[in-house]
């Protein structure tokens, strides 16, 4: 025997069931809890949509509007987010239903006043809908705040570098916002690379902060008083203290072109931080047109794919609501699985897990059809909404 | 009409598990998942250059195709044992307790432990020979159990699994006290406790004992692509065998019918599927709470119910560093570190915001160096809290607050180990218990199912699994099953009830 110590050990273990038993009986019957707090904070800052309403549209330059957009949902708030992070909005235009991620340029705490905004630049579709015929009382969805595009306090130094290109602006907008207001705390010198003066989407005179500093860069105007020409590693260094993180969001032009700039001044390129720009269509002379059936649930639908399209435009024009946040590949809200039929994922877009390719599972919203194709897609239920 | 023979709630492990046993008995089956990829918890995710895993530090049971584990045979059996390529681990952890001092690697193989305990201490290798004598006999006894379904012979047991016997009331506490072995070698040997989260005066001496032998008799592995792979592994058999899942698919009730039998579910969209069996991959919290009709649940199942402890809720850092872990001086892949050896005082502390330092963290590279591009290295730190301390956040400060916890998470591991990570951050992630709850759904973030209690531990729980079932057609399998918390038992656990549910619908003949 290698125990000994306790004498009725053998009486114990006869009496392990009873003794649970005994337990149970003496435990009232008290109703469960139908919520529980802390999976009531998770819902508050992660409720995935909330049903919102255009409150406001205010031109703010060419082909350029603010849209001011209230909750609607019972608590009349939106989430309480990290400034720099997306919301997606999603409509039905015509026979489309219709989801694009959009840069938040208010607050955190406007957010839990019910309160969000964006700034829309004419560019497509979507866009031109927001900008010419939305209107104030029209109800969109929202798509809960996400994205990786905020200050770390733990990863990043203390000083943030922002490169802004054009309507590239928005995110740091909302961190100057938030710098302001309280909700962030760290030091943000921004560069902001727009053709010419009017082209600025911000009135520089409101940020006025001992944490923050906007430096227009003008590349198609000189006036005294701006800077000029192209974002260079010289221009960089007049600004910047020794210790810095970058944050970059823009056209890919100026992501290249700023980022090697950078790394001439000793920055390892990974350290840059790029907001992820949506896919666009790729190039066909003449685009064939594909059948893709698509499951939903029980549900079956067969809709035209076009050669140069992304699946997610396929079923959206279609009135399919599909799954959509960042149309970049990078969030994975999309994933699906490709049943059947052959598909391209550009490399530049390609952020699936390694399973995911070893078993065939796909971001429709950066993948491509090359055939006839059968997809398994999870049912966005923002659908159900509008 | 939507009909399904069983509809699974859930797709993490163990509802993976199940579907894959019901569909491949024939039946059909239908898996609702309210995510929108499957696992639960055992699943990955991308930031920047980086994939994530989001949970498993290793995996046991899984050994060698040619000395298959039981969790490989489980995998073989379910039809995907081919479709994952596992990694085996090089070494079993690095102990860190710095109240004490201690600062040890330990292998895995029964012998070259009980060798490097005898560096702990001159008795450490007879002690831990002892030791393991002892879990063989635990692990016969257990089979034959098994083997006699609940129905044992007392005399077989008293005569041949006396040692068994006496020590299956015991908790880890009593029982190493009863064992006597020196103060060093009992600590080594709870260096394993946080993966099932009680403290020695609670956690059963049988479950524990049982873990720790399986570690190092058989050693532990990880899938090549993350627990990503395993799940989407089981998602394509459930499709190879003609079964369904829908994702983005809440299930918001269990209904049954005049006789109190589940006769179908209501989905998130109002519509209903018919089934006349239910297996839920959720806890009992939910399901006697929230998904059941209030009439439809019987008093015994709320006191059963109450009488149950919530275990750890979730806490992990992830990083991606920018250097590689030769660089960083990180040279091992599985570190515990711990305040202290005492596991009471550690849960205490466990319970605490601010005083909760104790981690266990794996440097992942050090077991898959290919896991993160060159000259990178990926790693995450677990805790667990232990109460309810992150219930009272406000909104507006949990960002702050989790970056706050996880940064003197951080700065401990620096100073126990001696090396200096912040500054080659290139990504992090941070996941509080709301961020489990918002993944799985369970009550307040919890990760580890129900606590192991000394009279709701592992062998009550196997012995009382028919008494703790109260309505017909529905059965609840998972990390809140009888087999308690953990990658192996939550499979186990949802093929046990893919089982029960099987031989159910044949006594009803259907
Ligand atoms: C950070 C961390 C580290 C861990 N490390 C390890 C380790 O190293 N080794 C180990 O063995 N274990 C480890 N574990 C524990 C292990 O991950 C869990 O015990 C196991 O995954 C539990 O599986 P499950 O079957 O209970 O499913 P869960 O993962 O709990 O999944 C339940 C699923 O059900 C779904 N669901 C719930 N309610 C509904 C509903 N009403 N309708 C539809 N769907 C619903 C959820 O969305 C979820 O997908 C770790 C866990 C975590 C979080
Ligand atoms: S929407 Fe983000 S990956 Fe497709």
């Amino acid at each position: 025997m290698l125990f000994s110590k306790y004498p009725d050990d053998i009486k114990r273990f006869q009496e392990m069931t009873n003794d649970r038993r005994r337990i149970i009986d003496n435990t009232p019957a008290t109703p469960l809890p139908q919520t529980y707090a802390v999976n009531q904070l998770s819902k508050a800052l992660h409720p995935n949509v909330i049903p919102a309403e255009i409150v406001d549209t205010k031109e703010i330059g060419r082909n350029c509007k603010i849209i001011t957009l209230k909750s609607t949902s019972e608590n009349g708030r939106f989430p309480y987010f990290r400034a720099g992070q997306f919301i997606t909005i999603s409509a039905r235009v015509g026979d489309s239903f219709i989801t694009r991620p959009y840069s938040i340029s208010s607050s955190p705490y406007q957010a839990m006043q019910g309160i969000m905004e964006v700034i829309v630049q004419k560019a497509g579709l979507f866009s031109t809908y927001l900008l010419e015929e939305a209107k104030v009382g029209d109800k969109v969805v929202v798509g809960e705040p996400t994205g990786d595009f905020y200050y770390d306090n733990i990863r990043d130094r203390e000083t943030i570098v922002a490169i802004a290109g054009g309507s590239g602006i928005t995110p740091f907008i909302s961190m100057i916002k938030s710098i302001i207001e309280g909700s962030d705390d760290f030091n943000l010198i921004v560069f902001y690379g727009v053709r010419t003066r009017s082209d600025l989407l911000i009135d520089l005179d409101s940020v006025k902060h001992e944490k923050i500093k906007v430096i227009p860069v003008l590349s198609h105007e000189e006036v005294d008083g701006y800077e000029h020409g192209f974002i260079t590693k010289e221009l960089i260094s007049k600004y910047v203290p020794a210790k810095y993180s970058v944050f970059m969001c823009g056209p890919d032009a100026m992501y290249n072109f700023v980022t090697d700039e950078f790394v001439k001044l000793g920055l390892d390129k990974h350290s840059i931080r790029q907001e992820h720009n949506s896919i666009g269509d790729r190039q066909f002379v003449e685009p064939k047109v594909f059948k893709l059936t698509v499951h939903m649930r029980d549900q079956v639908y067969v809709v035209d794919a076009y050669q140069n399209e992304t699946l997610v435009c396929a079923m959206e024009r279609a009135g399919l609501a599909a799954p959509v946040r960042c149309k970049s590949g990078s969030c994975g809200f999309c994933h699906s699985r490709l049943v059947k039929g052959e598909v391209t994922t550009p490399e530049k877009y390609e952020s699936r897990r390694a399973a995911d390719k070893k078993f065939g599972y796909i971001h429709p919203c950066c993948t491509y059809p090359d055939s006839d194709l059968e997809i398994d897609v999870p049912p966005f239920v923002a659908g159900e909404m509008i | 009409m939507r009909k399904y023979d069983v509809v699974v709630i859930g797709a993490g492990n163990g509802g993976l598990a199940a579907a894959a046993k019901i569909l491949s008995a024939g039946k059909t089956c239908l898996v609702c998942e309210k995510h929108n990829i499957p696992g639960g918890f055992a699943t990955s995710f991308v930031r920047g250059r980086f994939e994530f895993e989001a949970s498993l530090h290793e995996f046991n049971g899984i050994q060698t195709p040619e000395n298959p584990g039981s969790a490989r045979l489980l995998f073989n059996e379910l039809g995907v044992g081919d479709k994952i390529e596992w990694i085996q681990l090089k070494e079993a952890y690095r102990l860190i307790s710095l109240k004490e001092g201690y600062d040890f690697t330990m292998p895995f193989g029964l012998e070259a432990f009980a060798e490097a305990n005898a560096k702990l201490h001159p008795d450490g290798k007879k002690c831990i020979q002892h030791f393991w004598s002892l879990c063989q006999q635990i692990r016969e006894a257990m089979n034959y159990l098994a083997e006699s379904k609940g129905k044992p012979d007392p005399k077989v047991l008293v005569e041949k699994y006396g040692d068994y016997v006496r020590c299956a009331s015991y908790t880890v506490n009593e029982a190493f006290e009863a064992l006597g072995y020196p103060k060093i070698i009992v600590d080594n040997l709870n260096a394993y406790w946080c993966y099932l989260g009680a403290d020695g005066d609670n956690l059963s001496f049988l479950h524990y004992a049982n873990m720790i032998y399986s570690y190092i008799i058989g050693g532990a592995a990880i899938p090549s692509m993350k627990s990503h792979e395993i799940s989407l592994a089981l998602e394509t058999r459930i499709h190879e065998l003609g079964g369904d899942i829908w994702f983005n698919t809440e299930v918001t009730k269990i209904l049954t019918d005049e006789e109190g039998h589940v006769c179908g579910v209501r989905l998130c969209d109002g519509s209903q599927v018919e089934t006349r069996h239910v297996i839920a991959n959720c806890s009992p919290h939910v399901v006697y709470g929230r998904l059941l009709e209030e009439s439809a649940v019987p008093e015994r199942a709320l006191k059963l119910t109450n009488s149950r402890k919530l275990a750890g809720r979730g806490f992990t850092a992830f990083y991606a560093f920018n250097k590689s872990p030769e660089e960083l001086g990180l040279t091992d892949h599985n570190y515990f570190v711990y305040e202290s050896s005492d596991s009471i005082e550690m849960y205490k502390k466990m319970g605490t915001m601010y005083e909760n330092y104790g981690q266990a963290t794996c440097v992942l590279n050090n077991a898959d160096p290919n896991c993160s591009p060159k000259g990178t290295t990926i790693m995450y730190s677990t805790t667990l809290f232990t109460t309810d301390v992150w219930k009272d956040v406000k909104e507006e400060d949990y960002y702050k607050l989790k970056n706050q916890i996880a940064l003197a998470m951080l700065k401990r591991f620096e100073e126990a180990v001696g090396v200096s990570l912040q500054e080659h951050i290139e990504e992090i992630a941070v996941a509080t218990p709301q961020t489990y709850a918002r993944y799985c759904g369970h009550p307040q973030g919890v990760i580890y199912g129900y606590e192991s209690q000394p009279r709701d531990g592992l062998l009550n729980r196997i012995m009382m699994v028919e008494e703790d079932r109260f309505v017909p057609g529905l059965r609840i399998g998972g990390g809140f099953g009888e087999r308690l918390l953990g990658f192996p038992s939550s499979y186990k656990s949802g093929y046990n009830e893919a089982c029960r549910t099987l031989s159910d619908m044949q006594k009803e003949g259907n």
